[in-house]
This record gives structure tokens, C-alpha cells and sequence, in this order.
């Protein structure tokens, strides 16, 4: 298809980059409800000169035209009752996708938000029978530049800090009650690391599409698959509204076509994980099992720990051989100049394409990464067609609209392994051009249900709604080895929901008519 | 054309409904009332009925005009869709199958209560009058396509209790040693009883704790 | 009302086509039956679905008439009737169809007046909206079982009466190899069923006041 570019400038800028890789490894979130219409669009317009782009950024940047790096990156996002709250009119809020209208809350049945993950456990702020309407989130190098910012933000509001009201009721560290929600990488001695608090390095596997920044080398593995071999990108109407996407149109969008355009919609979650019972388990489940605890903890995620995929790296010794080379090849970037840095990065690079340049057709009967591993459920690549090539349209055809871009962060601390109760997870946040179709079916087929693995209701272990501690996970056996499959049971739930909501993230376009109050449906 | 596709029988019938009742309700009404009213699943009239994979009732109003340039077309008739997929490996399978619905559905007296606005249905006060009256409303199927298997309803049943107990065995009997494991599996194969009609899973089973029929 | 029994969803769709194409479109349904051309069907068994889906096409004077009294159908086009019982929800089956196998699909509804072809999907979406008619009752004998369950079943329960038979005078080392190998044999069958997960919110708010009408709470 011909492709248009992507108006980077009109595009916010969590969309397309992910902050922590451009040297933002900390965030602060802040939600608000709007009392007043008029000081919401008048707020929302002093905001605006605030707002991060998409616009790259360069080494010898200006401000003036959005490609210096600034200290923080600001973004915001609506719900439909925020939308509505600020006057958009009538006939677009009736264009927005039925997910998005009904907020998360609404959505807990298809989500199996129960139990544990019930809305009555969440953090005061989202159980509040009154919504959310707008989301402010900074993302920055130190806590003391982000307050900077939160504390420059608040003052916008001016004479209307009632009418522009700052939503408390986020549990804190210490289990007080917060007016926002802090996350941060995990930093090992001193160092920026991509773990989350189950010890996994996370989002490995981002979705690479046309028009996104990154250099082109991250299609490998991010893209959907070429049909004589290797990766191409997807199309930008998954992931942005107003461009075409993989079923050869524009995504549903909403009225007037300006109001969608360049925008999409974002899921916010906040995981609490249950650090205690997932160590305990490792430590029951593996006295029997005979790969050893470090194995299991791999055939549970698909990954190692060092985020070295199963389907490449089967053997405890080739992942750890693997984490060797990289610290390696990361050292020697740092320590080398001129040519030989070239070669580094290079070698570096090929390290970090290894991570993702794989299909589940290399091991279809799941020997090396279990068919219902948590990496094999959220993103099965080719896996469902079965190995019967030529059955689908593509081999990849039943994964590639279910591809989400993750934009979260872990939060709070869990040094102590042995705890539970401790405030510390992750923020999820997934973004795509269709809530319903992307993240609400992952969650509610691959992660909480089995079918389309051909493993009835068996749950993801990581992630699935687990009742009590029956989940049970099956380790297949490999098609070559004499050993039998291996049985989990007494899976407990390890993750559970403590909020969150359904946000619309519109373009500076749409802001500005939006702040305007100039949006018009027909 | 084949309603089969191996054991498997598609059988579709479209009865046409009488143009009215004599009451302030027509046909077509009081029959989705009463259809909508059915209990589910393993109180359906239809789960007394053997070989009955599953099952449909719908009121067939109308076509759908798909607007200009195509035509407009109404029915002159409104009909009774009843639609099976059943276990059928021979025509007269499928007579016997209807004796059985005449019989049993719903503990029998079923079918004339749901057929009772069906036209031409007034001289059906038998089984064989019932066989007679569907096979002149029934439809040909010009394509079948089975995605499941065509076992006798009663193998598919047995086989899922299987298929659940066995799972259940295998998780909870890990890692034991020999002569253990073969005594607690001679045991399961005791109670389970794999090649006898019973326990099984019962005929729309939709909860886990009424499931099993001993 | 409901077009759902547990994993099962019933879908009805009647759409219409001219006699000339319903002639065409049959002599293609027969060439499917023919095992030379099976392999067409095999993009719908790989995307396993489905329990049973059927097409029937249907002439005007085919519509059954029980009695001189019942006034004879006068139509204009010829009918095809497409029955289907899947799993998963109504938006899940309607896009993997599109997005896996719309060739296939755009062969079974050739030329019917107003198809859009399988692709893009919101036409799609909208054709069989428009087009699909309500269940009144629906039932399955088996409402926690997907059509991979009852296929996994089967293996399971043939496996499992032969292996009795073929271990029934072994010795326990001899039992336990023989297990262990079955259990190898079937991994691809063992997870546990349930009921399903709910995939409509509309079906849920049906069921649930069902349980309150009924005085089950």
C-alpha cells in the first residue's frame, strides 16, 4: 500500500516513542475531574505548549520546532466522560467505539477483573462512583524534574483548582493515600534495568509499524512476517487512527475525521504483583520439577529472566551464555571509540535481534516454549495456523490486529521477595487503534482462557485470573526427549487488578479543538 | 448434496406458521414468547432428545431487503426454523431420530406445544404423522462442513468426562513410583469406567458441579 | 433469546443471489465435497472454530408448502441459508474469517447481492449484521465444551480404552513407561473445561436476570 507519513508533530509523543528508552525512566501520573467545562477547555489550552511530540529528537535540536530532548515529556489522554465533560458534542461521543464509552470499570466481566482483581479491592481513586476525565502523565530522568513539572501544572489552574480537580486516592509505599501515581524502572546497582518486579525483563516485544521512529532494524520480530522470510511493519492504522490499517481500510474513528485522526486510544492498568506467592511458588513447583527453578520461571513467561526466548535459547546454559555476551557487548560499546565502537554496536545489535527474531514455527509442539507460556499467549506470531502452511491468508493473519504497543513501568519497591502486601508492580499501558479488538481480546482469550492454544480454560500462569490456587500449567514435552510433560498445578493468582481506566489519546490537532470547544460533528 | 458429512446429519426444516391465532397476538409472537421462555441447557426440551449435538429454534419473519438495486422480496409465509446438527449415519436414522424428538423432547408433549402454530399440523397426533410432517417441510443442506468429530452423542459426552477426569489424574498423580501409579490408576479406570455408557457428562451440562451422571 | 449455549454461539445468516448464481455456486459447494478440492475447506479446520456450519441454497419453490391452502413463495432471487455453531465471540469469528481465510470466504458467498467481500472488515462486519437473524433457543449438548474439546476428547478416550487393554498384564515399571508415553501422546489434551469465559455483556445482563427471574441467585 502507499504509505503517508506520519505527522510526527501532530502525533503525542508516548505513542510513537517509548520514553524509557530515551533516557526516562521515571513517571508520575496524574488524573483529574473536570467540574467545569469552560475552565476544562481553558486549562487543556494552557496545557497545550506543554504537550511532547513525536518529533525526533536531535543531538543539536531547538526547542522551537520540538526536536531538542526536553527534561520531561508531558502527555495527556480523556475518557469518554471527560470528552463528554469538556463539550465535545453529542453526535462525536456517539461515534466513539463501545469499549471506550463504557470505561474499564463497566468491562471487568470480559476482563475478569473478579475477586482479587474485583473493582472493590481497587485504589480509592478508581473506585469512586464519579469517573476520571483527564490523564497528565510526566515522564522524566529524576523525581526533582518531574515535581517541577507536576507543581508548574497544578499552578496552570489558576483561580479553577476546584473546577480542575486533583484526583487523590492512589495507595502509596507506605499504603497512605496519594494525589498520584509514581512509577520508575528498577534500578539494580545504580543501573537503569528493564525487569519488573517478578525479576523478568519486560517489554521486549514491541509492535514496529510505518511511520514509527525507531531505526529500521526493530521491524525484526516487531513487524508481522514476510512472506518469503524475515519482517516487514505493520500498518499504522493498528496502532494511529486516519491511516489504513491491516484489514485494508481505516480503522473505525470518530467524528469529525480531525477529531481521531492522528490519535488513538490507551488502556491503564495498575498490576499489583503478588511477589511473595510467586517466589514461594517457584520455590514449591520447582523441588519437583527437573529442569531446575531458573527453567521453570522460563517455561512460565516463554522467556528467561534475562528476557532470552525459549524458542532460541532452550538450555539454562545457552540463556546465561547469552546474558554473558550481552553485559559483554554492552561493556565493550561503552569502553571502545570510533571503528571498533561501530563493531560493537553492530554485534550489539545482532544480540538484541536474537531476543525477538523467532516464530513459534520453529517449535510447534511447544518442547522449547510451552504453547501456553505467557510470551507464546500474548503475541503467538505464527503459531496459529498450526504449521499447516498455506491454510491462512498469512501465517500470521490471527496475531497481527491483536498487537498492542506497551507504554508502562513498574512501581514501588520489592526488595523483600518474601512479601505480598507491599505496594509494588506495574503500570500497564497498552495503546492501539482499538480497544475491544487489541487489548480487551488478548486479555479475555489469550490470557484468561485457553481455546485458541487448544488448551480448553487453562489460564497464561503469569497473568491469568486464577481462582484460589487451582490454575494449572502444562510443560509440553519435546517431540525428540524421553521425558513425559511436565503438570503445574496450584497456580495462585499472582497478578491482580488495582485500577485504571479507558483514556483517548487525541493529536495536537484534536487538542486544540478540543481546548477551542470548536469540534463539530457534521 | 449432502445433509451428511459422515455420521454427522444436517437437518434443517422450515414449517410455515398459520396467518393467525384468533387472539390479539400473532403466531409468530406467541411462538418466540414461548421459545424465548425455554429453560437452557440441560433443562432444554431438546436434551431428552439422543443424538442431539445441538440445536436451533428461530422464527423466520422475513428475508432481508438489501436495498436498490436489488429487488424487494417478502415471504408470503412466516416459518418455524428448526435446525440440528445430529447424529444420523442413514436417512432412517434420522426418521427415528424425529420418533424420538415426537417421544421425549422436553419429557414428551414438546412438540405439538411449539409446532401447535405451525400450518397443516392440527393432523399430526403421532410419531410417524410428526416424521411424515417434517421431512415434507425439510430443506437439503448443499454444504456440510463437520469441524468436530460424528460420534454417537453418548461417545462425545463420555469422551469429555474422560477427557476431564483423566486431566485431573494426570496433575494430581505426578512423579509417583511405579507399582503407586498403577494402583491409582487401576483404581480411576475403576471409577471412571471408560467403555461403559456410565459415568458420563449429561446431555447439556453447563456447570461443573451437576456435570457428571453416575 | 439468545444465540448463545455456553462456547457455542449460533449465527443465521439468509442471503440472497440470483437462480443464475445459486446454479453456479452449487456445482463450486459439490466440487468442495470432492476430496481432490477438501484442501479448500482446510483454512476452516485449521482455524477450528467451529462444530458444525452448514449452507444450504434454497429455490423459491422449495420453500415447504403442507398444503394447497398455503399461499406458494414468489421471489425473486434464491436464498442461501448459512448456519454455523462456533466458539468465541461474534466479533472473534467474523474477523479471523476475514483476516485468515477471506478467498474461501468470498467462494462460498460468491456473488450473493450485497457482498462486500471478506475484506476490509467493517463492509464485512456490517453485511452479516444486517443480515443475520436472531436465535429464539439454542442448545448444546455440551455448553462447556469448544469444538477443540470434543476433538482433544476423543483422542483421550480412545487412547485411554487401549491403553488399558494394552497394559493389563504389566508389570509396574512396564505400567509406568507405557503411561508415561501416553501421557507424551496426549499433551495436546489435557487442560481442564469449564464454563466459558463471557464474551458478550449484553448476553451476560440476559443470563443474570435469568437467575433472578428463576430465583437462583
Amino acid at each position: 500500500m502507499n504509505d503517508r507519513a506520519v505527522d510526527l508533530h501532530d502525533v503525542q509523543g508516548n505513542i510513537i516513542k517509548a520514553y524509557p528508552r530515551f533516557g526516562f525512566p521515571r513517571a508520575r501520573y496524574l488524573f483529574f475531574r473536570i467540574n467545569d467545562a469552560k475552565a476544562g477547555r481553558g486549562f487543556l489550552a494552557k496545557l497545550l505548549p506543554l504537550i511532547t511530540t513525536s518529533a525526533p529528537w536531535l543531538k543539536e535540536g531547538n526547542a522551537a520546532d520540538g526536536s531538542a530532548r526536553p527534561d520531561v515529556a508531558t502527555n495527556v489522554a480523556f475518557t469518554f466522560e471527560g470528552l463528554r465533560r469538556l463539550g465535545v458534542p453529542q453526535a462525536s461521543l456517539q461515534s466513539f467505539p463501545e469499549a471506550f464509552a463504557s470505561g474499564m470499570k463497566a468491562r471487568r466481566a470480559i476482563l475478569g477483573d473478579d475477586g482479587p482483581s474485583a473493582p472493590d479491592k481497587w485504589d480509592a481513586v478508581w473506585q469512586d462512583p464519579d469517573p476520571v476525565h483527564l490523564f497528565v502523565a510526566i515522564c522524566g530522568g529524576t523525581f526533582e524534574q518531574i515535581q517541577r513539572c507536576h507543581d508548574r501544572i497544578l499552578a496552570l489552574r489558576g483561580a479553577s483548582a476546584d473546577a480542575i480537580q486533583l484526583l487523590d486516592g492512589h495507595r502509596g509505599p507506605d499504603g497512605q493515600k496519594l494525589p498520584y501515581q509514581d512509577a520508575s524502572a528498577i534500578f539494580i546497582n545504580d543501573e537503569v534495568t528493564p525487569r519488573e518486579h517478578f525479576g523478568y525483563a519486560d517489554g521486549i516485544s514491541n509492535p514496529f509499524f510505518k511511520g514509527s521512529l525507531a531505526d529500521s532494524s526493530n521491524v525484526v520480530g516487531g513487524g508481522k512476517r514476510r512472506g518469503a522470510g524475515g519482517w516487514e511493519p505493520l500498518e499504522t492504522g493498528e496502532f494511529l487512527l486516519g491511516y489504513a490499517d491491516e484489514a485494508f481500510e481505516y480503522p473505525a474513528a470518530p467524528v469529525p475525521n480531525l477529531l481521531g485522526d492522528n490519535g488513538t486510544y490507551l488502556v491503564y492498568r495498575k498490576l499489583h504483583e503478588n511477589v511473595g506467592s510467586f517466589e514461594s511458588y517457584l520455590n514449591e513447583a520447582s523441588a519437583a520439577y527437573p529442569g531446575g527453578r531458573e527453567m521453570l520461571a522460563a517455561k512460565l513467561a516463554g522467556r528467561w529472566r534475562n528476557g532470552a526466548p525459549l524458542v532460541r535459547y532452550p538450555t539454562e546454559a545457552s540463556a546465561n551464555q547469552f546474558g554473558e555476551e550481552w553485559a559483554r557487548a554492552k561493556k565493550q560499546i561503552a569502553e571502545s571509540r570510533g571503528v571498533e565502537r561501530e563493531r560493537a554496536k553492530r554485534h550489539f545489535s545482532k544480540l538484541n535481534e536474537s531476543m525477538v527474531d523467532f516464530d513459534y514455527t520453529e517449535d510447534p509442539a511447544g518442547g522449547r516454549c510451552p504453547i501456553g507460556a505467557h510470551a507464546r499467549r500474548v503475541n503467538p506470531r505464527s503459531a496459529l495456523e498450526y504449521g499447516e502452511q498455506g491454510a491462512f491468508a498469512r501465517p500470521d493473519a490471527l496475531s497481527n490486529r491483536r498487537r498492542i504497543l506497551r507504554r508502562g513501568m513498574p512501581y514501588g519497591d520489592s526488595r523483600d521477595r518474601t512479601d505480598d502486601q507491599g505496594e509494588h508492580g506495574v503500570i500497564f499501558m497498552a495503546l492501539g487503534a482499538d480497544i475491544a479488538r487489541q487489548f480487551e481480546f488478548v486479555q479475555q482469550q489469550w490470557i484468561n482462557y485457553g481455546n485458541d492454544f487448544r488448551r480448553a480454560n487453562d489460564k497464561d500462569p503469569l497473568l491469568g485470573n486464577h481462582e484460589q490456587d487451582t490454575g494449572r500449567f502444562l510443560i509440553e514435552s519435546d517431540p525428540h526427549a524421553a521425558h513425559p510433560p511436565h503438570f503445574c498445578s496450584k497456580i495462585r493468582r499472582f497478578v491482580e487488578t488495582r485500577g485504571g481506566d479507558y483514556f483517548f489519546v487525541p493529536s495536537l490537532t484534536a487538542l486544540h479543538m478540543i481546548a477551542d470547544g470548536i469540534v463539530d460533528p457534521t | 448434496m449432502s445433509n451428511h458429512s459422515d455420521r454427522a446429519y444436517g437437518l434443517m426444516v422450515l414449517c410455515p406458521l398459520r396467518s393467525e391465532t384468533g387472539q390479539d397476538q400473532s403466531p409468530e409472537a406467541f411462538l418466540r414468547d414461548f421459545l424465548n421462555d425455554l429453560p437452557q441447557h440441560e433443562l432444554s426440551p431438546m436434551a431428552a432428545v439422543p443424538n442431539t449435538y445441538l440445536c436451533r429454534f428461530f422464527v423466520l419473519n422475513d428475508v432481508v431487503y438489501q436495498g436498490k438495486p436489488a429487488a424487494l422480496d417478502h415471504l408470503k409465509s412466516k416459518y418455524l426454523a428448526f435446525v440440528a446438527e445430529i447424529h444420523a449415519p442413514e436417512e432412517s436414522d434420522v426418521d427415528e431420530y424425529l420418533r424420538l424428538m415426537w417421544k421425549l423432547a422436553g419429557g414428551g408433549g414438546f412438540v405439538p406445544k411449539a409446532w401447535q402454530y405451525c400450518l397443516g399440523f392440527e393432523s399430526v397426533t403421532n410419531a410417524d404423522q410428526f416424521v411424515e410432517y417434517m421431512r415434507r417441510c425439510q430443506i437439503q443442506t448443499t454444504l456440510y462442513f463437520n469441524g468436530s468429530t460424528d460420534e454417537p452423542l453418548a461417545e462425545q459426552l463420555k469422551a469429555l468426562y474422560l477427557k476431564q477426569e483423566f486431566t485431573r489424574f494426570a496433575y494430581e498423580h505426578q512423579g509417583l513410583p511405579p507399582a503407586a501409579l498403577q494402583d491409582a490408576f487401576r483404581a480411576f479406570a475403576a471409577r471412571v469406567r471408560p467403555s461403559a455408557a456410565t459415568p458420563t457428562w449429561r446431555p447439556g451440562a453447563s456447570s461443573l458441579a451437576t456435570a457428571v451422571i453416575e | 433469546m439468545s444465540n448463545i449455549a455456553g462456547k457455542a454461539y449460533a449465527m443465521n445468516l439468509v442471503t440472497p443471489l440470483t437462480e443464475l448464481t445459486a446454479d453456479f455456486n452449487k456445482v463450486v459447494f459439490f466440487g468442495l465435497e470432492i476430496p481432490l478440492f477438501k484442501d479448500k475447506l482446510e483454512g476452516l479446520l485449521t482455524l477450528s472454530m467451529i462444530h458444525y456450519a452448514r449452507w444450504s441454497i434454497v429455490r423459491p419453490s422449495e420453500f415447504p408448502r403442507v398444503s394447497a391452502a398455503q399461499p406458494a413463495e414468489e421471489l425473486n432471487y434464491n436464498y442461501m441459508f448459512f448456519f454455523s455453531n462456533f466458539n468465541g465471540s461474534w466479533a472473534q469469528y467474523v474477523d479471523s474469517f476475514s483476516a485468515a481465510i477471506p478467498d474461501g470466504l468470498n467462494s462460498l458467498w460468491h456473488n450473493n447481492i450485497g457482498w462486500p467481500k471478506a475484506v476490509p472488515q467493517q463492509p464485512f462486519h456490517s453485511y452479516v449484521n444486517d443480515n443475520q437473524l436472531w436465535t429464539n433457543h439454542y442448545y448444546s449438548a455440551y455448553p462447556m465444551a469448544a469444538s477443540n474439546d470434543v476433538k482433544a476428547a476423543k483422542q483421550v478416550k480412545d487412547e485411554l480404552r487401549e491403553f488399558i487393554e494394552d497394559t493389563l498384564q504389566d508389570a509396574p515399571d512396564q505400567f509406568s513407561r507405557k503411561y508415561h508415553a501416553l501421557l507424551k501422546r496426549l499433551q495436546d489434551s489435557l487442560s481442564c473445561m469449564a464454563e466459558t469465559p463471557i464474551v458478550s455483556l449484553a448476553h451476560q445482563a440476559v443470563v443474570e436476570q435469568c437467575r433472578v427471574d428463576e430465583g437462583i441467585v
